[in-house]
């Protein structure tokens, strides 16, 4: 079985806590392993702490703040010294069945009906496997792999690095990435979440759009600041946003209200729910100057003005440096 | 009813009890309650800790023996309480809040030993 990793250790200078393993869906069919086992497999292999993502290529899935992508994680694993914690270190994702009554209730998801209604959907898992409380999370020795397996973290030195989907999807499409620190408007961003069930982060619909899950003020900036992310490069969330918005998706209504969201609404001039956005939001995206005033300074840019100066138009990412995911990853087989 | 529980000082005392009292010479370290102040231990899993170091400290090749108590879940969940007192210390105002903590796991602390007998009851069966 072939798999990816990019490994333990540093770049440019930014620490990754963990390994992180990626495995597709069709190699572990073809080896004749069970997905479990290919997590087994892969944490025997790689030794130091890891985080184990199986990937399916044809798949959807959404970002936090509602945005519908190509492939998704279906299941998360987590090893460390050779070994796969037998109760916490293994957490598959659910597997949606396309639902009418879904799309009404998650507005955000008429993107799954417009553009793919015949691909799989999975988000987050169903809390029934969950064996750990609150977090969607495998742990195993140091290694933890968190929000879904975007989030990984060693929990004895405690470094930790955001590794957000549109990332790891780069990964398997041959994209490139932006490695830097998180930054104050992401570390905003993280918070403008959208309700789902069984979603990445959040079980049960909790924060709805135009909401902020961190209601923590002027703190909210500072709290993944300075945190290591991996990320798409901004053109691929440029893209895909433009997309939700195409299908009908308005910011602060069908989906988050997060400064990335919010800045191409604003260099296109198209609608967003001001009124909807809550006080609380509203607090953290004026602490990392989205105020209503910015938001109103449209700019009636066309699509494709937004996707080539995207990275000027979308905020976020400090010290940032582009890759090829290519060069960042190790093709490893078993 | 009063030995459902053992108290922690109790608890501490009676580990280096089951390590040394045969062996005077073997040492031992207990890891993982230092920030309890007050608190109760079942007693039933008592016992059975106090076996295992006695077990252990029985065996020949074993020289020092370390208790490391973790979380058996993995996240704990704790209240958070934040008070604010005046210059009498007498408290004015509390705010309850709640972090979730996530812990390392069991296998932070085998040290590449492969001679591992699990004998925890399955989550669930406790």
């Amino acid at each position: 079985m072939k798999y990816k990793v990019i490994p333990e250790g540093t770049i440019d200078g930014k620490i990754m806590p963990v390994t992180v393993a990626f495995l597709d869906v069709k190699e572990i069919e073809k080896s004749g392993m069970t997905q479990d086992e290919a997590i087994i497999e892969v944490g025997k292999k790689e030794e130091g702490p890891t985080a184990i993502n199986i990937f399916d290529p044809n798949a959807v899935t959404t970002t936090s703040d509602g945005i519908l992508a190509e492939g998704a994680i279906v299941r998360m694993g987590a090893s460390d010294k050779g070994r796969v914690n037998k109760e916490f270190g293994i957490l598959p994702m659910y597997h949606m069945p396309y639902s009418e009554e879904l799309i009404k209730k998650e507005t955000h998801m008429i993107q799954w009906k417009k553009l793919y209604p015949d691909r799989s959907l999975y988000r987050g898992p169903d809390p029934a496997d969950k064996k750990i409380p609150v977090h969607n999370v495998v742990i195993s020795g140091r290694a933890s792999n968190n929000n879904s397996a975007t989030e990984m973290m060693n929990i004895v030195t405690m470094d930790e690095v955001l590794f957000p989907i549109l990332g790891q999807l780069e990964c398997l499409h041959h994209g490139d990435l932006l490695v830097g620190y998180t930054g104050e408007t992401v570390s905003v961003g993280i918070g403008m979440t959208i309700a789902e069930k069984f979603g990445r982060v959040f079980p049960h619909p909790q924060f709805y759009a135009g909401q902020t899950a961190h209601g923590s003020g002027a703190y909210a900036k500072t709290l993944k600041q300075w945190i290591p992310i991996i990320a798409c490069d901004k053109k691929v969330i440029a893209k895909l946003t433009i997309r939700a918005i195409e299908c009908g998706c308005v910011p602060a209504r069908d989906i988050g209200c997060s400064p990335v969201v919010l800045s191409i609404a604003r260099a296109m001039g198209t609608e967003i729910d001001y009124d909807n956005i809550s006080d609380k939001a509203q607090e953290e995206l004026d602490s990392v100057g989205c105020t209503k005033e910015w938001m109103h300074e449209t700019q009636h840019l066309s699509k494709e003005e937004v996707i080539d100066n995207a990275d000027e138009i979308l905020p976020g990412i400090y010290d940032g440096k582009k890759h090829k995911a290519d060069e960042l990853l190790i093709e490893k087989t078993i | 009813m009063k030995l459902m529980h053992t108290k922690l000082p109790d608890f501490i005392k009676k580990m280096y009890v089951a390590a040394s009292k045969e062996y005077p010479q073997k040492t031992m370290k207990l890891k993982g309650l230092e920030n309890l102040r007050s608190a109760k231990l079942q007693s039933l899993r008592t016992g059975r800790i106090e076996n295992a170091v006695a077990e252990l400290a029985h065996r020949e090749d074993i020289e020092h023996i370390e208790v490391d108590v973790l979380p058996r879940i993995p996240e704990t969940m704790h209240t958070v309480v934040v008070k604010g007192q005046d210059r009498n210390g007498t408290t004015k105002k509390v705010i309850l809040e709640v972090i979730n903590i996530l812990h390392p796991t069991e296998e932070t602390e085998f040290d590449g030993c492969d001679d591992i007998e699990d004998r925890r009851p399955p989550l669930g069966l406790h």
